[in-house]
């Protein structure tokens, strides 16, 4: 096991070597730098930028550019920004990684209580009312687009109702301790089931149907005719086998939960990762660019693997070696 | 069987359910509009005891807070020397104070110095500073500041630590040895004594004021911090450690979402009035609605509302706006001349080397396609009438501006149509669209970049427009800014017609930054020695000592401009500030709202 | 959103390739899904209006019109008028061509690489199939969304035909992995080994027996994979990163409601489309569902 994880670990780096570099190369291929979308100032003399660029090796050869990157990070060294002057990229990600990590784990956190009762249920009481609800809902959640959702949002809650904020992640600074937590939330709420919804669906779904191949299977019927109670049947064994797919997915699930971030952050202009992402794209901000990607490469890598790790312990079968 | 009638069902629930949703959307929209009128009008009578009680008490009171807004977060850099964009300047505007401001005719008035006076020849100016002046953190502010200020945008660190406000030191005496490192001792800005200051050009010059209008740091705070360290340091970033002489200071902030400032209790013009103003940054998506609700109190620079919104802000009737033209203008460039491969490799931009474009070459062919955009139309529908169609590249608040020396290029697509004719310009092969003289396909490309969003939805209108009358445009895709303005500075291309704004100050008029040959952000490579002469003639001392003799020479320049046409200039849009009528004693400027701030009082304090 | 909805469900019936007519079978099964009627039905009606776009609207879905910005709906318009004074309805309908048609070919340019990359990497293991399932690995690491903002933001101009290219190419690896499962799965049974032993080239086991038995789990991750695209573009669109103005698509329409005014006084402009996606979506995977039972009878799933 522990050598599985070492071996796996081991083959991230050439992969994430290779990712910056693609990266890399598209970022700087793209037209235009951190200095070409400011100088519409006329009282600014554009030769003031050529020298920027000097300064900051913007006209070296771009392999150059890329090793200087790269050693530097090697090092832990984010590097600067070079639209946000004089910010450390490392802060500036910081500042924005909290947002998205709060609203990504209050989605997902919501996602799984809805989904996962309702999807034993539906499993447990086949086409009843509430089975047929959740199907239903099921192909509105995967169909519905997440931008459209929180347009709706906002206009039925927070225009309309006025129940919550429809941007932002804080009323205001003297809002501390419990209550700026209950005010956090209610910020969230709306990004965060915008966020959710598609990953509800889909999990409810694989929720639903696992539970029903585990039901049916022949142990399952074995523990019943043992004289297992319902109760200790549906716990003891069909859950934890029902929720080995569901883990995997929670894996793969990792890299959507995140695309769809970019998206309702942008709806909701929250300021997280997503919209920090966007802006240094349209910037040219080529190390926060960098540090962003392969942030977000060793995030869904890391959590792939612990996918794989967790599928082990739940599966005993399993055997990684 | 009965499975799938079940499934039917859930068909056509759902189907149900979206018809339902659209319907209850159109309601919706119906019952906000009556409920809006009820808030209006609770909210009038809310305002109508508010104002009775305002008589009974009358005269500013004292504490409140005030909230503003922007659509967009500021970068994060709050030192006026290495700041860039306006939503900073929204907070610095509060903070720091310069030596000179201008007034409502842009004439430089006393601030931070209470007097000056030049030599002769204007090739130095000094200036007597006001005295008891305190900085945030208690410390006096003396000449010695002032001196630091000027001191560090002339560092050989400056520019490459990510300076970019060179323009205001470029003329100092003795500049350019001091910034490459040559000299040690910095004679532009000399301190006579703690509260006399005096500035030395290297010429005679005509706008000195000018370069003596930059907001001040404080040397006490940054004299330990390198040129080239002070935009990590924390005096430049952190709300707290930032030190101004302004009317409030920057205590506090969240940062991307909101910034807040208190009153300076010893600002040397008396205490503020307000006790605090908070800055919060709001979509602009939800920016009107806020404003009705009162959570938000105005909104100003540097976007204001949107032009659209104009009817409904204004019927809020708890919200007061100003309307302004704005310095700055839209223009539709005609590409004269392109540069060579070569001289865009080597970064040069040599007028004798540029290949004229022979698509545009003639004054009368750049005249009629003026002829045929109909820059009222835009003005009405993109800007909802907020702003009017501008015939010179001169501001129309400058006393330069001559409305009668410019054509003005009224829409008249008949005529463009004729003078299209008499050049020859006619459809020869029976495509539609109009052929040059020898019978050649003629066709215009069209480029324009993103970003402004009446700007990118006039782009297809004008294409339009130009076909009406038969020229045959290439509109081709929009690009982001970055990408468009290497393409437009790196000019060995295809382009014919560019789409692009500028927004410019208030200080001088000096066309020549955007329109001499050799500018850089001359992007129609437009080579008139006639034009190139005057902005020089304009500029020369002493006879441009007289603002006469300047607006003679300008009122010339114009003309030509708009007989030649390096662009047509499509429109200028009016600023559209909106407040809360709670907030009393403001006096908007033309170029800023953000005026004598420490005079803002709200009537609801108490 | 904004994921491959690709089934898990990778394993092939067995029963398929001895019934003498499967595709009967499979049809009849299919047509007893009255969902997936539903589904086709819809999706046609779709269709047919992209198709018949120029019969239904008199109005160029480009050209605005000064006089005539954001108006309410009428005869004349029947959705109203956008911010540049074009017709919402024509565009709307206009609209459908190029949501449709984006994803549909995305989808076919998808399943291209992804069955060929996984047919290779399924088909010849060993070192091909490192390569290709490295690769995949690669693509697989970032956000999808995250790679096609940055190819975007290098490409000079957006066209349907770059913009679909993008999208396939940075969409892949799922399908890959799915196709390599197939043949995986199927590469050790007799019928192939039977092919081998007697000479056939790899081209005509490929297509002669490979291909034909995972078709099932091809079709329908196919067919999910298109509802996919359609969010996709629309998304991408609406943050001004996909096709851009002044080409109508849903996306673009809905992008209109960032502003708030839009957003409350003229739903008229930004709910039709946002219902268009919703409901195309919503169709293309009622049929893949009921592909997905036609297949895999065995299957629960709904």
């Amino acid at each position: 096991m522990h050598k599985y994880i070492i071996r796996r670990i081991l083959v991230f780096i050439p992969m994430l070597i290779m990712l910056s570099i693609i990266v890399f190369a598209l970022a700087t291929a793209a037209p235009g730098d951190p200095f070409t979308g400011k100088i519409l100032d006329p009282t600014v003399d554009p030769e003031v930028f050529n020298e920027q660029r000097e300064a900051l090796g913007l006209n070296d050869p771009i392999p150059v550019q890329y090793l200087r990157w790269a050693t530097a990070m090697a090092k832990g060294d984010f590097g600067e920004s070079m639209y946000y002057k004089g910010r450390d990229v490392a802060s500036l990600i910081s500042e924005r990684i909290v947002n998205t990590v709060y609203l990504g784990v209050f989605a997902l956190v919501l996602t799984l209580i809805v989904a996962i009762p309702i999807g034993i249920y539906s499993a447990k009481n086949p086409y009843s009312p509430l089975d047929y609800g959740a199907t239903t809902f099921g192909f509105f959640g995967l169909a519905v687009p997440n931008f459209f959702f929180g347009l709706i949002a906002i206009y039925v809650f927070a225009i309309k109702l006025g129940w919550f904020p429809a941007q932002g992640t804080i009323s205001n600074i003297h809002v501390t301790g419990f209550a700026e937590f209950l005010d956090r939330i209610h910020h969230m709420v709306l990004p965060g089931i915008t966020l959710g919804l598609a990953g509800t669906a889909t999990y409810m779904r694989y929720m639903r149907s696992e539970v029903l191949d585990v039901l049916g299977s022949d142990y399952i019927r074995t523990a019943k005719a043992k004289g297992m109670s319902d109760r200790s049947v549906m716990y003891k064994h069909t859950l934890r086998n029902a929720m080995i797919p569901i883990i995997t997915l929670m894996g793969f699930e990792f890299g959507a939960l995140l695309s769809g971030a970019i998206i309702t952050e942008q709806v909701f202009s929250y300021p997280g990762l997503g919209t920090l992402f966007i802006n240094s794209i349209t910037n040219r901000d080529y190390p926060v660019i960098m540090s962003i990607t392969l942030l977000l490469g060793v995030a869904i890598l890391i959590g792939n693997l612990l996918a794989d790790i967790f599928y082990s312990i739940v599966d005993p079968r399993i055997r990684y070696d | 069987m009965n499975k799938a009638l079940r499934r039917l069902l859930i068909l056509l629930v759902f189907i149900c359910m979206t018809g339902f949703l659209l319907v209850a959307c159109n309601n919706d929209s119906d019952e906000e509009g009556s409920e809006n009128k009820e808030t209006e009008n609770t909210e009038d009578e809310k305002d109508d005891n508010e104002e009775e009680k305002e008589e009974v008490e009358s005269g500013p009171q004292e504490g409140g807070t005030l909230t503003g807004a922007m659509y967009s977060a500021p970068a994060g850099m709050f030192n006026p020397i290495f700041y860039e964009e306006a939503y900073e300047a929204n907070i610095l505007s509060f903070t720091h104070d310069s030596l000179v401001s201008q007034n409502e005719s842009l004439e430089f008035i006393p601030s931070l110095a209470k007097e000056w006076e030049t030599n002769d020849d204007q090739t130095s100016l000094t200036l007597k500073l006001e005295e008891g002046v305190t900085w945030h953190d208690g410390e006096e502010f003396t000449a010695e500041d002032v001196v630091f200020t000027y001191k560090s945008m002339s560092d050989p660190d400056y520019v490459s630590a990510g300076g970019i406000r060179t323009a205001y030191v470029l003329p100092l005496l003795g500049y350019n040895a001091y910034s490459s490192g040559e000299t040690d001792t910095f004679e532009g800005v000399v301190a006579d004594d703690d509260y006399t200051v005096t500035f030395h050009f290297e010429e005679p010059n005509i706008n000195p004021l000018y370069y003596a209008s930059f907001p001040i740091i404080p040397e006490h705070i940054f004299k330990d911090i390198p040129v080239a360290e002070m935009p990590e340091a924390a005096e430049s970033r952190d709300a707290g450690a930032v030190i101004g002489t302004g009317a409030f200071k920057f205590t506090n902030m969240i940062e991307r979402e909101q910034y807040i400032l208190e009153r300076h209790g010893d600002y040397w013009q008396g205490t503020p009035y307000l006790e605090s103003i908070v800055w919060k940054v709001v979509a602009q998506s939800v920016m009107t609605g806020l404003l009705e609700s009162g959570e938000v109190d105005f909104i100003a620079d540097p976007n204001g509302i949107p032009p659209a919104d104009f009817e409904t802000v204004q019927g809020f009737g708890n919200i007061e706006i100003i309307e302004q033209p704005d310095f700055g203008y839209q223009l539709l460039g005609f590409k004269h001349n392109h540069r060579t491969g070569e001289d865009v490799e080597a970064g040069a931009l040599e007028p004798d080397n540029w290949v004229p474009n022979e698509k545009l070459a003639d004054p009368k062919l750049r005249q009629a396609i003026s002829y045929a955009v109909n820059r009222e139309g835009l003005v009405d529908g993109l800007l909802y009438g907020r702003g009017q169609p501008i015939n010179s590249p001169v501001a129309t608040q400058f006393w330069a501006y001559d409305d009668a020396a410019a054509t003005n290029y009224n829409f008249d697509p008949e005529k463009a149509g004729s003078m299209l004719d008499e050049l020859g310009y006619v459809d020869d092969n029976g495509d539609g669209f109009r052929d040059d003289p020898d019978g050649n396909e003629w066709i215009l490309n069209m480029d324009y970049p993103t970003g402004n969003e009446l700007r990118e939805k006039s782009a297809p209108l004008i294409e339009q427009q130009l076909e009406e009358v038969g020229i045959n445009v290439n509109l081709r895709q929009p690009k982001e800014m970055t990408a468009y303005v290497e393409e437009l500075t790196n000019d060995n291309t295809d382009w014919d017609l560019y789409l692009l704004g500028w927004s410019l100050g208030s200080a001088d008029p000096d066309p020549s930054g955007l329109w001499a040959t050799k500018a850089a952000y001359n992007f129609s490579r437009w080579n008139n020695p006639e034009s190139e002469e005057l902005m020089q003639k304009a500029l020369k001392a002493p006879e441009a000592f007289e603002q006469d003799y300047r607006a003679e020479v300008y009122s010339e320049w114009q003309s030509i401009f708009s007989e030649d046409l390096p662009a047509l200039l499509l429109y200028a849009q009016n600023s559209l500030w909106a407040y809360n009528k709670r907030l009393q004693g403001v006096d908007p400027l033309p170029y800023t709202m953000y005026q004598d701030a420490h005079l803002w009082w709200v009537n609801d304090a108490n | 959103m904004l994921k491959p909805n690709i089934t898990k469900n990778t394993e092939v019936s067995s029963n398929q390739k001895h019934n003498q007519s499967p595709f009967k079978l499979a049809r009849k099964r299919f047509l007893r899904n009255k969902l997936a009627i539903a589904g086709i039905a819809v999706l046609i009606l779709f269709i047919l209006a992209a198709l018949f776009a120029p019969l239904l609207t008199q109005h160029d879905p480009t050209k605005g019109d000064l006089m005539l910005i954001e108006k309410p709906p009428s005869s004349e318009h029947l959705l109203g008028t956008d911010s540049s004074g074009r017709d919402n309805f024509a565009r709307l309908i206009y609209g459908a061509r190029i949501s449709l048609t984006v994803g549909f070919s995305a989808m076919l340019f998808t399943l291209l690489i992804g069955v060929i990359t996984g047919a290779l990497a399924g088909y010849y293991g060993g070192k091909v199939d490192n390569l290709i399932m490295r690769a995949a690995d690669l693509m697989l690491a970032l956000p999808f969304l995250v790679l096609a903002l940055t190819i975007i933001a290098i490409l000079e101009k957006v066209t349907v035909g770059i913009f679909v290219a993008v999208i396939a190419i940075t969409s892949w690896p799922t399908l890959t992995r799915i196709v390599r499962g197939a043949f995986l799965s199927l590469r050790e049974q007799e019928f192939i080994l039977g092919a081998r032993a007697i000479g056939a080239t790899d081209i005509r086991i490929i297509f002669k027996h490979f291909i034909p038995n995972a078709i099932g789990p091809i079709i329908v991750n196919a067919t999910l994979l298109m509802a996919t695209m359609i969010i996709v573009e629309s998304a991408l669109s609406f943050i001004g990163m996909g096709i851009p103005q002044p080409t109508p698509t849903w996306g673009n329409m809905i992008s209109e409601a960032q502003n708030i005014r839009i957003l409350r006084d003229h739903p008229e402009a930004w709910v039709p489309p946002g219902l268009a996606i919703l409901l195309t979506v919503l169709a293309i995977n009622f049929i893949g569902d009921g592909l997905r039972d036609t297949f895999d009878p065995k299957s629960n799933r709904r």
